[in-house]
């Protein structure tokens, strides 16, 4: 690698000239090299190994692959009733992501973003879930959960509000939200991150401007922040989708998708599937299914990121 | 709630702007302040169930001093739940992890920022699209591949897809930071001489260590933290890193509380000290890399 790089020194001026043709072209190749070795081997690769996969129904396992073309497809969109829940829950995941964390993250970052006594703390204080371990995360929450001990059910009747108080990762009704309000709690300190950067971008003029011609407080909001805050809302709302489809460390931990079934997402109904049940082909369909909705969500996502 | 009273003891004049303003002031903080003791209760949870026995919890509660503060809680977890074997495993992972995957990153990011080649933009499309793909649909490959190859069961299994997974990020955030880097450094180092690589090692790399910094800690958390990679392909005890080995510890001590808390705190300790004291860097780069262009 160091004998191709090192071309002749001297001739400066055009690049053309400054090296033999066939080592210009190639130096941005050999620095590229080790990424395009881990990236196209760990990640393109299986990628596409499983899009084959699953065209298949297979146990993972055997030599015995039957072809089946689109029947795994077909089955999470019209057999499997699972399937069906989860993607659902999901989507009802996805949209309390953009509502929720989102939403405290906004005021939050409004809040902090007059520099005063105590901010950093705070700031360090919403963000710190964040840097857990989403198992840990998970763990700590179920034993907030716990209906014995937990700390819910215990502020619950605190308040004068005990008939509320249930074992709310046990109860089919609210295993879901309790998962959910985890998420809020481990995630709402992102979108304040991201939000507390784009606000400060936002030139003061504009708000001394604003003042001038006697905008009000929610006026300078509504036509100064807010549209100076667009960029942040296509980057914030895109992972947040993003995050949403993958999620599974939380699930995993805190319900194991029960009790029943009612709490499974896509990411750990592909996940029972390919390494509880021996479905593969099913399970790589199911992954396929993430990455698709994924990747497309992304779409606007990437090309602000790809733009200099 | 206090600067209610501040206003009303001296009220001139101009006392009704003044109460509003600070009373606006007060109400945010106060907010701020309730806001923040709900987003600190779980820790103060875990820590107080931590550090009783679990008679004392049954008896009393978690949200009570405890009439003893058994600090060994943290001694008996870090040794029934073999945590010196995860942290040695995690430790590893990060001090192999870590670097190569920034090393392999910057060499990347080097050329898309500063080489003009055809498939400059196209291959920096084909990183930043790994930022939107699932683990997930790479996951039973991974562990057929990590097989055949005999590393299935070791926590080197993990260092080529985690390498992998966090190139996309990585590759961004060093590819705009040597962007701003003058051409003219560059070119006057060509000048003298200076091979790619040198410029690389001696140019580009010193100046980015902001960067590198940045790009370090947030990969040392992840790499910490990440648990379904390694949930696929490892098995054996000896292998698991600490998430593993804490679901692990939770499984087989569901009912002893105290114990139980106190190993979730010993996971979640080192990366809460990270977080603290390192965080300017860390936030830094977390918006850098997300907003910044």
């Amino acid at each position: 690698m160091q004998q191709s790089l090192t071309a002749q020194p001297a001739a400066a001026g055009a690049a053309a000239v400054r090296k033999p043709f066939g080592a210009q072209m190639l130096t941005p190749f050999l620095f590229l090299l080790p990424a395009l070795f881990f990236y196209l081997i760990f990640l393109v690769y299986p990628m596409l190994w499983s899009l084959y996969v699953s065209l298949f129904q297979w146990d993972g396992l055997s030599d015995n692959m039957i072809f089946v073309g689109f029947g795994n497809y077909a089955r999470i969109l019209f057999e499997d009733e699972i399937a069906r829940l989860a993607l659902w829950n999901n989507v009802l995941w996805t949209v309390g992501t953009l509502v929720i964390p989102t939403g405290i993250g906004l005021a939050l970052a409004l809040a902090l973003n007059r520099r005063f006594r105590g901010s950093v703390v705070f700031r360090t204080i919403f963000y710190s879930p964040a840097v857990l371990p989403l198992v840990a995360v998970g763990l700590i929450w179920s034993w907030m959960y716990n209906p014995h001990f937990g700390g819910v059910n215990i502020a619950l009747k605190a308040m004068g509000l005990g008939w509320l108080a249930r074992g709310w990762l046990s109860d089919y009704d609210t295993a879901l939200a309790a998962t959910f309000v985890t998420n809020v709690w481990s995630h709402a300190g992102f979108p304040m991150i991201l939000y507390l950067a784009g606000l400060q971008a936002i030139p003061r003029e504009y708000y001394e401007a604003a003042k001038l011609d006697g905008a009000n407080a929610w006026q300078s909001f509504r036509h100064v922040t807010l549209p100076g805050l667009a960029e942040t809302h296509v980057i914030v709302l895109s992972l947040s989708v993003i995050q949403s489809f993958k999620v599974f460390d939380i699930i995993y931990t805190m319900t194991y998708g029960g009790p029943g079934r009612v709490t499974q997402v896509l990411g750990t109904w592909m996940y029972f599937q390919t390494f509880q049940y021996y479905n593969a082909g099913y399970g790589a369909a199911l992954a396929w299914v993430i990455a698709i909705i994924v990747l497309v969500i992304a779409i606007p996502y990437i090309r602000r990121m790809s733009r200099n | 709630m206090s600067s209610t009273a501040l206003p009303a003891s001296r009220r001139p004049a101009a006392a009704v702007p003044f109460i509003r303003r600070y009373g606006e002031d007060a109400l945010l903080f106060v907010s701020l302040a309730i806001l923040a003791v709900i987003w600190l209760s779980p820790f103060i949870t875990i820590l107080l169930s931590a550090v009783r026995s679990q008679a004392d919890l049954f008896t009393r509660g978690i949200y009570s001093w405890p009439s003893e503060v058994l600090w060994r809680n943290f001694v008996e977890a870090w040794e029934t739940g073999d945590f010196s074997i995860y942290f040695k495993n995690s430790l590893l992972l990060i001090l192999v992890k870590v670097p190569l995957g920034i090393l392999v990153a910057s060499l990347a990011a080097y050329p898309l920022a500063k080489m003009r080649f055809a498939l400059n933009m196209p291959i920096f499309l084909f990183f930043l699209i790994g930022l939107a793909v699932p683990i997930q649909v790479t996951l039973q490959p991974l562990l057929i591949m990590m097989q055949r190859i005999g590393l299935a069961n070791s926590i080197w299994a993990l260092v080529p897809p985690y390498v992998a997974f966090g190139l996309p990020f990585q590759i961004f955030v060093m590819r705009g930071f040597f962007r701003l880097i003058p051409g003219e450094l560059i070119e006057a180092a060509r000048l003298d001489g200076a091979s790619e690589l040198t410029i690389f090692r001696r140019i580009m790399m010193p100046l980015s260590l902001p960067a590198l910094a940045t790009l370090f800690i947030i990969d040392l958390l992840s790499t910490w933290n990440e648990f379904l990679i390694a949930l696929v392909l490892i098995n054996a005890k000896d292998s698991r890193t600490v998430p593993l080995g804490l679901l692990q510890f939770q499984g087989e001590f569901s009912t002893q509380y105290t114990l139980l808390m106190a190993g979730i705190v010993i996971s979640i300790l080192p990366v809460i000290a990270i977080f603290i004291f390192l965080q300017r860097y860390f936030v830094a780069g977390l918006t850098g890399g997300a907003l910044k262009g």
